[in-house]
């Protein structure tokens, strides 16, 4: 079957700075219409590898495409058809959030005005503020507008919702689960990067972890939840002596048990059975413990 | 409806909201004609995908328990699978096999299975005629 051509598409990708590395062979691939999450620590490399889409950094080894497109050498074509949200907002310190919009409306080709208003009513947002005058959570906000109303096909969100409180953070991922994906649902592509993994759980539909600057798991959620487990044994006398193999880590404490593991789950329980324990569970990982597990 | 998702079952999401919904119509919790929430607002109320919440109403069309109304919405149909007969009951024997071999291993006896059948047919029935008064 042919697959469509990929949104994004890294290959080995390498970009450093003065000192060590900061992206070093890293891949990814996002089909249209996904939502993916790239997750890594802080510092992992994934500010630099959006950078590198958004032809701010140049990438020293390896290629960068979007929509097929060389973004150093298609920049106009490549970002006609994105909207990005950074972590730090910064706007024109003299314009009010009804001038910043109409400045960043009028570098777009098309600009949703009804999504405009019921946005700038849901997040209560006055016009006529001046933009100096907004809070962090208030500017992202201004931003997720600026970079929902040109219904672009490909959101790029890098740690869109860090330092801000709870509920603008929820109110943040309605935006993006409503506003945005409202539209034509097989062409909304959404790239987001974060560590506040739980909070994009259920939107997100496959992700990549990020560390060192290298990709070291890339999988679909379902399938995550589906191969990570979480089995937890008791027995009524001391852990016996056992080893575990396909386990990724064992914790033992007197009479418990616990391990996490990779795909082999139904082997482990299978093993553990036999061991007659007093009582024995298992779950699915969430993909933060998925993600801490993977670079514990 | 409310619906619950939890991410620690291993259960793919658009799979438990199918369960639910199909649960809450074999109680009566929601009842034949009855909307469901459209796929926006619910996709916003459970922070997930609209293509998760889509692909599950995609799933209970293809069941026969809703049917989509262009430009109305979702419905709850009357219990009438399109599945023939023998193919209803082959589905359902392999859900009981696994019972069966889940019972095995958590060595619960087959009369105690049997009987433990029997306590959940009543408790569905109960929440059937109380859903039923309600009406």
């Amino acid at each position: 079957m042919n697959q469509p051509e990929p949104v994004i598409e890294i290959k080995d990708l390498v970009y450093t700075y003065g000192k060590g590395d900061a992206v070093h062979g890293f891949n990814l691939q996002v089909q249209p219409g996904r939502c993916y999450g790239l997750f890594g620590r802080n510092g992992a490399g994934k500010t630099t590898t959006i950078k590198c889409l958004l032809n701010l950094l140049r990438p020293r080894q390896g290629s960068v495409r979007l929509f097929g497109l060389d973004p150093a050498k298609n920049e106009v074509e490549v970002k006609r058809r994105l909207a990005y949200v950074p972590d730090f907002v910064a706007f024109y310190p003299w314009m009010t959030v009804r001038e910043t919009l109409d400045y960043l409306a009028s570098f777009r080709e098309h600009w949703n005005r009804e999504t405009e208003r019921g946005l700038l009513e849901r997040f209560q947002l006055e016009p006529d503020q001046r933009t100096t005058a907004l809070s962090k959570g208030q500017r992202t906000q201004v931003a997720l507008v600026a970079a929902i109303c040109p219904e672009p096909d490909l959101l790029l969100l890098d740690e869109p919702t860090s330092g801000l409180d709870p509920i603008v953070r929820r109110e943040f991922i309605e935006t993006v689960i409503g506003a945005y994906q409202e539209g034509d649902p097989g062409k909304r592509t959404i790239l987001v990067s974060t560590h506040l993994i739980s909070e994009f759980e259920g939107l997100i539909d496959q992700f990549t972890i990020m560390d060192k600057g290298k990709d070291v798991l890339a999988l679909e959620a379902d399938q995550a939840r589906d191969r990570y487990q979480k089995i937890r044994a008791r027995f009524n006398v001391p852990v016996p002596d056992a080893s575990f193999p396909g386990a990724l880590h064992v914790k033992r404490n007197g009479r418990e048990l616990e391990l996490i593991a990779n795909g082999g789950g139904a082997a482990i329980l299978e093993q553990l059975r036999s061991l007659g324990p007093e009582s024995l569970t298992s779950e699915a990982l969430t993909l933060e413990e998925v993600f801490v597990a993977t670079l514990k | 409806m409310l619906f619950q998702i939890n991410y620690k079952s291993g259960k793919p999401v658009y799979l438990q909201v199918v369960d639910q919904v199909k649960a809450a119509a074999a109680s009566g919790t929601i009842q034949s004609g009855e909307a469901l929430p459209s796929i926006r607002p619910l996709a916003e109320e459970l922070r997930v995908n609209r293509n998760t919440i889509a692909k599950a109403y995609t799933e209970l069309e293809s069941q026969g328990v809703i049917e989509t109304i262009p430009g109305r919405g979702c419905f709850i149909r009357p219990n009438n699978s399109p599945l023939k007969k023998e193919v209803r009951r082959k589905l359902l024997i392999e859900e009981i096999d696994q019972v069966v071999v889940q019972a095995h291993h958590l060595q619960v006896p087959p009369d105690e299975l049997l009987s433990l059948v029997q306590d959940r047919l009543a408790v569905m029935e109960h929440r059937q005629r109380i859903n039923e008064k309600e009406l």
